[in-house]
């Protein structure tokens, strides 16, 4: 390790870093604005400047930018250099000179890394007395709030937008002191993860426009820690919250998962907590009752009649035990068919046997290379997508500095000299994705071929396997695809549910095993569709399908269905058929919906925020959230509660107290053993530091004896968390708490979200105390594993029939997170996507109506004809108004 | 008289047109070029001590030797045309005139340096030299000097001309570069330098007009032969763009022999200051070198007598010397204002700044609105310590060069000129109405006949 002096004082310095991190990692203060973390260093803003010295002796020293110089051995350098200081201070003058001091009426007030760094450098009195220069502002849509005379030109933004995240619509115009940064007119941002600008911008340029309309500074607000709830990656998030309403969504570093980033779904989706449509009181036959009213229903309905429950891919691990606990193992179901359930089931089974590792998102980032099988991740997983950009993008980058060597840090010299070099990257889908432009090699091709293409891979690779009947334009593709794999040594493997295709995810695992054969250190990633769908499929439910037998067969069923619209994932025909069959429909959720509407007793379910609760990601990752408020409305309680309380009743303990959470998550690890060390994920209940606990409002919080004064002048005691080791206070530990219970970064000095590195092992690596969140899949030995080499058949088109496949949407797919206005302005229609050849077949233009026919339903949208779609296959927008229950992987009519 | 290398021809009617040029010895330094090894004339190049006439003087035969060569990967030449330095206008002049001058250095150039394609990236308001030079290649091309195989050598070359849009920032190597391959015309840092990855990723020489003219000469005559004309490492001849206040303004030929004086009072050169004027001060080498007043113009802080080379008008640093820069020769007689004219060079940088870097991006800016309100009688006298606090933070500490450009005549105007700025503080109605002068630092001077 490189040992370097800063005034005079020696340390050891991890090498490779910058002077900027090393001294950041060293926890001092030094003011930086254009450097990230996860971005590298431009040298554009000129803040980081400290002096260096040629050695001990040389006393005048030369200032330097310390995100342009690298760590040496023996360096001698100053942060406290007079001259060092007197520049920092200089530059923050600079950008003051055109910032107009708004902070009052900022949003960013109170989380702004300007704030920071001016109080940092110490400059406060003003030299320039001339007038500042304006900008015009754009509309840049429903999630960004656009005010460019804040600009302190920086250039974070577009670095993010555009070289970071792949967006193209955000660029820097203009020259000189007027230099604008946003779009070439006024509309909404395209990218998906516009969102971050947010947080990436230092000051108050991009703010969150959904947090503007119900403002609430950061001090002020209520936060805990959460997980996202809109897609199967599990990135961290901190939920706030002021007045009973949830307020915003900021990221939670994990440098496992997320990083520093979120997606504009997970970060704008929260507002369905806020919904008109939230189920707000307990309803027997579709009347509100009191809780004893209900607490009487239930005895009856439950205590006379066998139950059944159908478990929820969206509800927490909690939720779901504590509805198996209450049914009964063998009468727990999932609210999928056989066929869905079995492709889930495939994937737990692959993961259970530990022979190839499981890609986290940082894994994805620093693998050398990537295939994509059938997945379109960009809507999917958007994260992981993200993630799959930054593979692609840094292998090139080392790829690049190879012959002439950069540090990684070294962005714009890094990109100077990679040009358009990129990793490798093949991505195998149905159809063309948002990110085919950055892959060595698109195909897109029917789900069988795609598992082909995937088997001829891995037998190139590894051969174990004889191909019959394929064409050698696969095979050669194939080869060339096994080549390049072959000359990496981390490859990532990433495929999905989408497909509904069981032959693609064996595909995907022989790939991974062939590589893992051939000596590599492959890892494979399994995107499914719901934030838990990892988690209930390792409960191993039965399928709906057996639930319908069992209720044609069984006239007396009580059915307790849990936080899950039937009618989304499963034909109406076939539900409706279901719950008529029951005797009792026992609704559990937190928004009105179809199946709600067929509750016989309705209980409002928390959602996230009003609860505690893990969930287990894509890569078997349990990660607690933890309720951010206590909601105004003694109904609104964790399912997991209700269905103890349920529990309760029938075995005649009704009087007894609701179970703590710690109990119900020790229950779950005794009673299904591939939960154990669950309860690992985040600290217990009873988890205190020196006998304080952790408190969810920052030591500024303001107007707490006020806020409740319309209803009592005294201030009410503060609830007790009985679930969590944080308070609904703001007195309380005020150190660094454990990594996965940080409710919000905030350290002296460090308002803005940029206080994390205070909470690093080292800038841009670890939490201290590692990163939340236990993988409950673990690496097993070495043994080499079995490979499935049953390859399906060629795709065949079909007689006036086609393969119905989903078109997922990163705005609209996602159940709850439409709710938020935001996300459901950018949901597109819905469409039905067809060949050229097919449309020309069917005699239908864009934009005609087709009618799709399956077994019981009928559906009409309008035509769009995609290019890259195969013969034989229709496509249609998943989730959207109009395609819910659609039987996906199936083959349906279509009509003009 | 000294000696004229470049554009000695240009008197000659119908120079313009190859077949005038070809007449009176054009495209003999291909000739003689092709029958060399590539890497021998780079050692021409070396021989004859030719330095970058861009401004900033890099040894060119260096610049050129440092070229990387990887195999598979085109080079390239990169002809910097986009002179846009206030008061340097020496580029404009070669190119309107003797065009295929240029021609013939970039084929040589480009053979020595193994580019088959070759930029002039020119300015984009020398919008009707690009018709010039246009109509020049396809001549050359039409002989036989460009495109496939020239003079049967096996050597294929294409020049293309490409348009600036107007930004002096695209001047600097690296923007320029961002700018021909399409992108904003910022600065890259490096390194990497261009010599390694510079257009297209690709290894790439950048050099000014004037310095590829040069090229010419020196394979006609020789780099020994072209090493003797001058003094030291000022070596062969150097175009001088003159104007201002001098009665015969307009580009010449110096062979770096002469003195400041000489050429400033000498009637071969600007013919000495209109209406019996005083000189009050000179910027020598384009409008980012220091101002230099009179007393220190033609004699260094030591006595001696400065000369037209680059080291000489270096002498004495920047605290008594300046820059041969681009040889943008500017001069101020006695009814000129200093903050005046520091007022329009900032204006100037302020407005070209890329916007890239904090320093310059905000400081240019904020020294044009301290010289606007010095200059119309609004200032303050700390303003003139504030203005030397900013120029001195912005140099040194930017990403390229053009905020030393900005900083640099600001810093020299008030350490030579600082009675005439406390004037205007002081005098705020009276400077409104009158100059200052030629007050006490320089040094009235009779006109020396050359």
């Amino acid at each position: 390790m490189p040992k370097i002096f800063i005034d005079n004082t020696s340390y050891e310095v991890k090498a490779g870093k910058n002077v900027l991190e090393a001294c950041l990692t060293l926890g001092f203060d030094l003011p930086y604005f254009c450097w990230h973390p996860a971005m590298g260093s431009v040298g554009a803003c000129r803040q980081c400047a400290v002096k260096v010295y040629k050695d001990e002796n040389d006393t005048s020293g030369k200032i330097i930018m310390s995100c342009m110089e690298g760590v040496r051995d023996g360096m001698h350098l100053s942060i406290d250099d007079k001259a060092a200081k007197a520049f920092r201070e200089q530059v923050i003058e600079w950008l003051m000179t055109n910032h107009p001091h708004d902070c009052p009426v900022c949003d960013e007030g109170g989380s702004c890394h300007l704030q920071d760094m001016t109080v940092m450098t110490g400059h406060d009195y003003r030299r320039y007395d001339y007038k500042k220069r304006t900008y015009v502002n754009q509309y840049l849509g429903p999630f960004i709030h656009h005010e460019m005379n804040r600009c302190i030109q920086c250039y974070r933004c577009v670095r993010f937008y555009k070289d970071y995240a792949g967006g193209k619509d955000l660029n820097v115009f203009a020259a000189h002191n007027h230099v604008y940064f946003g779009r070439e007119k006024d509309g909404t941002l395209e990218s998906p993860f516009s969102g971050n600008l947010a947080e990436v911008c230092p000051t108050g340029v991009f703010t969150d426009k959904t947090l503007r309309q119900h403002y609430t500074r950061k001090w002020d607000l209520t936060s805990a820690p959460s997980v996202c709830q809109h897609c199967s990656v599990g990135c961290n998030t901190i939920a706030g919250e002021r007045y009973g309403g949830l307020r915003n969504i900021v990221n939670r570093y994990n440098a496992e998962v997320n990083g520093y980033f979120l997606c504009d779904r997970g970060r704008f989706g929260y507002e369905f907590v806020n919904s008109e449509n939230r189920i707000t009181k307990p309803q027997v036959m579709h009347q509100a009752v009191d809780e004893n009213a209900l607490m009487h229903h239930l005895e009856t309905v439950l205590t006379n009649h066998s139950l059944i429950g159908i478990g929820s891919p969206r509800a927490s691990m909690e939720s779901n035990f504590a509805l198996l606990d209450l049914v009964g193992k063998e009468n727990f179901f999932c609210g999928v068919y056989n066929e869905e359930m079995m492709l889930e089931r495939r994937i737990t089974d692959i993961l259970d046997s530990g022979k190839i590792p499981v890609a986290s998102l940082k894994q994805i980032e620093d693998a050398d290379a990537v295939v994509i099988l059938g997945e379109d991740i960009w809507n999917t997983a958007p994260m992981m997508a993200l993630a799959v950009r930054q593979s692609v993008m840094k292998t090139g980058g080392r790829e690049a500095t190879e012959k002439t060597p950069m540090p990684e840090w070294h962005e714009l010299a890094v990109k100077e000299l990679q040009q358009n070099t990129k990793g490798f990257m093949v991505n195998v889908t149905v159809t063309e994705t948002s990110l085919d432009e950055i892959a060595s090699l698109n195909i897109n091709a029917a789900p069988d071929d795609i598992a082909r293409l995937g088997f001829a891979i891995a037998n190139h690779i590894h051969p174990s396997l004889e191909l019959k009947n394929f064409e050698e334009a696969v095979l050669a593709k194939a080869k060339t695809i096994a080549d390049e794999l072959l000359k990496c040594s981390n490859p990532v493997i990433i495929t999905g549910t989408s497909c509904y295709n069981d032959p693609v995810l064996r595909a995907a695992f022989d790939i991974a095993a062939a590589l893992k054969a051939a000596g590599k250190a492959p890892a494979i990633a399994f995107v499914v569709p719901e934030c838990n769908s990892m988690g209930l499929a390792m409960m191993r439910g039965h399928a709906f399908d057996t639930a319908v037998r069992r209720v044609n067969r069984e006239p007396n069923v009580t059915a307790v269905i849990l936080e899950q619209d039937l009618y989304r994932n499963l034909p109406a025909g076939i539900v409706d058929e279901f719950l008529s069959k029951c005797r009792n429909i026992i609704v559990l959720d937190s928004l009105n919906n179809a199946t709600t509407e067929k509750a016989h007793v309705l209980i409002p379910a928390s959602t996230f925020a009003e609860g505690d609760g893990t969930l287990i990601s894509y890569e078997g990752r349990a990660q607690r959230y933890y309720q951010v408020y206590v909601p105004d409305n003694k109904y609104i309680r964790e399912s997991w509660k209700w269905l103890s309380r349920m529990k309760m009743i029938i075995s005649g303990k009704a009087n007894g107290h609701d179970p703590h959470h710690d109990s119900v998550i020790s229950s779950l690890e005794t009673a299904l053993r591939q939960f154990a060390g669950i309860s690992a994920a985040a600290p217990s209940s009873g988890f205190s530091i020196h006998g304080e606990q952790i408190p969810r409002e920052p030591h500024r919080y303001s107007g707490r004896t006020a806020m409740l004064a319309n209803r009592n002048v005294s201030e009410p005691k503060p609830v007790a968390d009985g679930d969590s080791p944080l308070s609904f206070t703001m007195e309380g530990y005020q150190g660094t708490p454990p990594s996965s219970a940080i409710p919000f970064f905030w350290k002296p000095g460090w308002n803005s979200p940029q206080a994390v590195n205070k909470y690093q092992q080292e800038i841009g690596g670890d939490l201290i105390g590692g990163n939340p969140g236990v993988r409950l899949f673990v690496k097993s030995s070495g043994n080499m594993p079995e490979f499935f080499k049953d390859y399906p058949e060629h795709f065949r088109e079909r007689q006036n029939k086609w393969l119905l496949l989903p078109q997922s949407h990163v705005f609209g797919s996602d159940e709850l997170s439409v709710y938020s206005a935001g996300i459901a302005g950018r949901s597109p229609e819905p469409y039905m996507g067809l060949s050229p050849v097919d449309a020309k077949m069917l005699d239908v233009t864009e934009g005609s109506q087709v009618t799709i026919k399956s077994e019981k339903e009928e559906y009409s949208f309008p035509v769009k004809i995609v290019e890259s779609l195969r013969n034989g296959i229709v496509l249609v927008s998943k989730g959207l108004p109009g395609t819910q229950g659609m039987s996906w992987g199936n083959w349906v009519e279509l009509a003009k | 008289m000294g000696k004229k290398l470049l554009i000695d021809r240009v008197g000659i009617e119908g120079i313009r047109y190859f077949d005038t040029y070809r007449k009176h010895g054009g495209y003999a330094s291909v000739e003689k070029a092709f029958k060399m090894a590539p890497a021998d004339i780079v050692e021409e190049i070396k021989k004859s001590g030719l330095r970058g006439r861009g401004g900033a003087g890099f040894p060119t035969g260096m610049k050129w030797s440092f070229l990387a060569k990887p195999e598979g990967v085109p080079r390239y030449l990169v002809c910097n045309a986009d002179e846009s330095e206030p008061g340097t206008f020496k580029d404009r002049y070669l190119m309107e005139f003797i065009p295929h001058l240029l021609i013939e250095g970039l084929v040589v150039s480009s053979f020595a340096l193994g580019s088959n394609r070759t930029f002039i990236y020119i300015r984009g308001e020398y919008a009707w030299i690009v018709d010039i030079l246009e109509q020049a290649i396809e001549e050359a091309r039409q002989n036989g000097f460009l495109g496939n195989n020239i003079l049967n050598s096996g050597f294929d070359c294409e020049i293309y001309v490409q348009r600036g849009a107007g930004a002096y920032i695209c001047g600097e190597e690296t923007a320029l570069l961002e700018s021909l391959e399409g992108k904003r015309g910022n600065p890259r840092i490096k390194p990497p330098f261009p010599a390694v990855k510079g257009l297209w990723d690709s290894p790439t020489v950048v050099n000014n007009v004037e310095t590829l003219a040069a090229v010419v000469p020196i394979i006609n005559m020789g780099g020994d032969a072209y090493s003797q004309i001058g003094i030291g490492k000022s070596t062969g001849t150097k175009l001088i763009s003159a104007c201002g206040n001098i009665n015969r303004p307009g580009v010449y030929e110096i062979d770096m022999t002469i003195s400041v004086e000489e050429f400033v009072y000498s009637d071969e050169y600007c013919g000495g200051i209109p209406n019996g004027k005083k000189l009050k001060a000179c910027i020598p080498g384009g409008s980012s070198v220091p101002i230099l007043p009179a007393n220190l113009l033609f004699k260094t802080a030591k006595g001696e007598k400065r000369m037209m080379t680059y080291e000489s008008l270096a002498d004495g640093g920047f605290q008594t010397g300046s820059m041969m820069g681009s040889g943008g020769f500017i001069v101020l007689d006695e009814d000129q204002c200093v903050v005046r004219h520091t007022l329009t060079l900032a204006r100037f940088y302020r407005h070209e700044s890329c916007g890239q870097c904090s320093p310059c991006r905000e400081g240019t800016g904020w020294m044009e609105k301290i010289l606007n309100n010095i200059e119309y009688g609004r200032g303050k006298m700390n303003d003139i310590d504030l203005l030397w606090d900013i120029q001195r933070r912005i140099e040194g500490n930017t990403i390229c060069p053009l905020g030393d450009a900005a900083a640099w005549p600001v810093a020299a105007a008030i350490r030579h000129f600082r009675d005439e700025f406390e004037w205007h503080v002081l005098n705020p109605e009276e400077s409104q109405k009158r100059n200052y002068g030629l007050a006490n630092y320089a040094e009235p001077r009779e006109v020396v006949a050359s």
